[in-house]
């Protein structure tokens, strides 16, 4: 069966599909880097956002609670200027996954490199 | 209540319950950290509407609370009618409207009982079968409509009033059009003529085959005379509805004919609910009931009349205090507006 697409909107679509895949296993790489410093959800948002890794918080925080509940990270609510946050940081598995994980990204980096 | 509060409120509506007061403390945090940020920037406080710009920048909290979800669930005939989304409130109303019908349906029944009537199993589930088929695919339809409408317009919300509201609600439009600004909805009037045709050849079906108002109770129960009389306005006011929302169809910016024609029709409605009460005796026994049964059937449709009558006397109250609304803020929409408000002449 031939499938024809239609051009524009389409396209875009399909664009936006295969941007987000490419996205989704870079962004947990670049929280787990993220938080080899402490921080709470705002200002790792902006944190990453300064860098060029805009993430809502509707990715943002599921992905945390995900990470966490795979013992990567650890959390504690903490007053801070008067106001309670949650910070996360890296747990020690956290930071063996993290070192393999970017061991396996800069590996495949440079095939990419190769490649294209 | 602040337009933060009303956020996070909505987003909570859909949040798994164990971690609800977790993820909205979190959330709060980082939304009030984010208005901190640009009131620092701005040095002064931000007034109600930059706080609503930056929730609404947050995306629509239906949306929102659906990302903390485990729960995946679906329903789909081939394409999917309910996505994740909506799924868990699909269930919640799904159960609420089952679960009234069937204390009503056992009610019904122990009231047969305690009339001396003979109740078989097969009667009582058939009953739950013809309400299980009607409940499931009436509230499927109404949130496979929702799911579309949300699929096609994700960013159609809004934080009037004092909570969060999807852009579909009827009420809305209704205010919208007495704001004499909006339009009417497509997906209203849609809606209108939908059910208003499935009401037509439900009314028309229900004089042949009582069966589909009584289940099984219609060996012994038939409508009285009155409703034969009241068939016609009934059907006349049920066409004039689906023409009022044929014409919203293609002329959708008529937001003050919406409202004026539904509060004419809503008051023609008291009327025929009127005539109704009057009456008294809404359902009779049945023809060719006789023998020793009949002392228990009188006994049984005398609940059933009894019922139908305060619950027709509770829906003309709130009719009418809508009707009175309505025509309250025609009134003064009138008086707020420059000459021939809403409805707009050269569409």
């Amino acid at each position: 069966m031939t499938h024809y697409m239609t051009p524009g909107t389409d396209t875009h679509d399909l664009f936006e599909n295969l941007r987000m895949e490419l996205r989704r296993g870079s962004l947990i790489l670049a929280v787990l880097a993220a938080l080899r410093k402490e921080q709470y959800g705002y200002t790792l948002r902006k944190t990453l956002a300064d860098q060029g890794v805009a993430i809502d918080e509707g990715t943002l925080y599921p992905l945390l609670r995900r990470l966490e509940s795979q013992g990567l990270l650890v959390s504690e609510w903490r007053e801070e200027e008067k106001r309670n946050k949650r910070f996360y940081h890296l747990s020690a598995e956290g930071k063996v996954i993290l070192k393999r994980l970017l061991a396996e990204w800069q590996s495949i980096n440079s095939s990419l490199d190769g490649i294209v | 209540m602040e337009p933060l509060n009303r956020y996070l409120n909505a987003v909570g509506k859909g949040l798994p319950e164990a971690q609800r007061e977790d993820i909205i403390r979190e959330l709060s945090e980082d939304i009030r950290s984010e208005m901190e940020d640009k009131e620092a920037e701005l040095r002064r406080p931000l007034t109600e509407a930059e706080q609503q710009a930056i929730l609404k920048r947050r995306g629509n909290p239906v949306l929102l609370a659906a990302r903390f979800r485990q729960d995946h669930r679906s329903v789909a005939f081939g394409p999917q009618l309910i996505g994740p989304v909506l799924f868990p409130f699909y269930i919640k109303v799904l159960s609420f409207n089952l679960g009234l019908t069937f204390i009503i349906i056992a009610t019904i029944f122990i009231a047969l009982l305690m009339g001396g009537q003979n109740v078989t199993f097969h009667a009582v589930l058939s009953s739950i079968l013809l309400q299980l088929f009607i409940q499931l695919s009436a509230v499927t339809l109404v949130f496979s409509m929702i799911q579309r409408h949300l699929n096609r317009y994700p960013d159609s919300w809004n934080l009037r009033g004092t909570g969060v509201h999807l852009d579909l609600k009827i009420d809305s439009s209704i205010q919208s059009a007495l704001r004499g600004s909006g339009q009417v909805p497509r997906f209203e009037s849609v809606s209108i003529i939908i059910a208003s045709a499935i009401a037509l050849v439900w009314l028309a079906q229900v004089q042949r085959h009582p069966f589909l108002i009584f289940g099984p109770a219609a060996y012994f129960l038939k409508l009285a005379p009155v409703w034969a009389r009241i068939y016609g306005p009934i059907v006349l006011l049920t066409l004039l509805g689906m023409v009022q929302a044929a014409i919203n169809l293609f002329r959708p910016r008529w937001t003050r004919f919406r409202t004026l024609t539904q509060a004419v029709l809503q008051a023609a409605g008291l009327v025929v609910l009127y005539f109704l009460l009057k009456a008294g005796n809404l359902v009779i026994l049945a023809d060719g009931v006789a023998g020793s049964h009949v002392a228990g059937y009188s006994r049984a449709i005398n609940l059933v009349n009894q019922g139908i009558f305060y619950g027709l006397l509770v829906a003309g109250l709130i009719s009418l205090v809508q009707v009175v609304l309505k025509i309250a803020h025609l009134i003064r929409g009138q008086r707020n507006m420059p000459p021939l408000p809403g409805v707009d002449v050269k569409c």
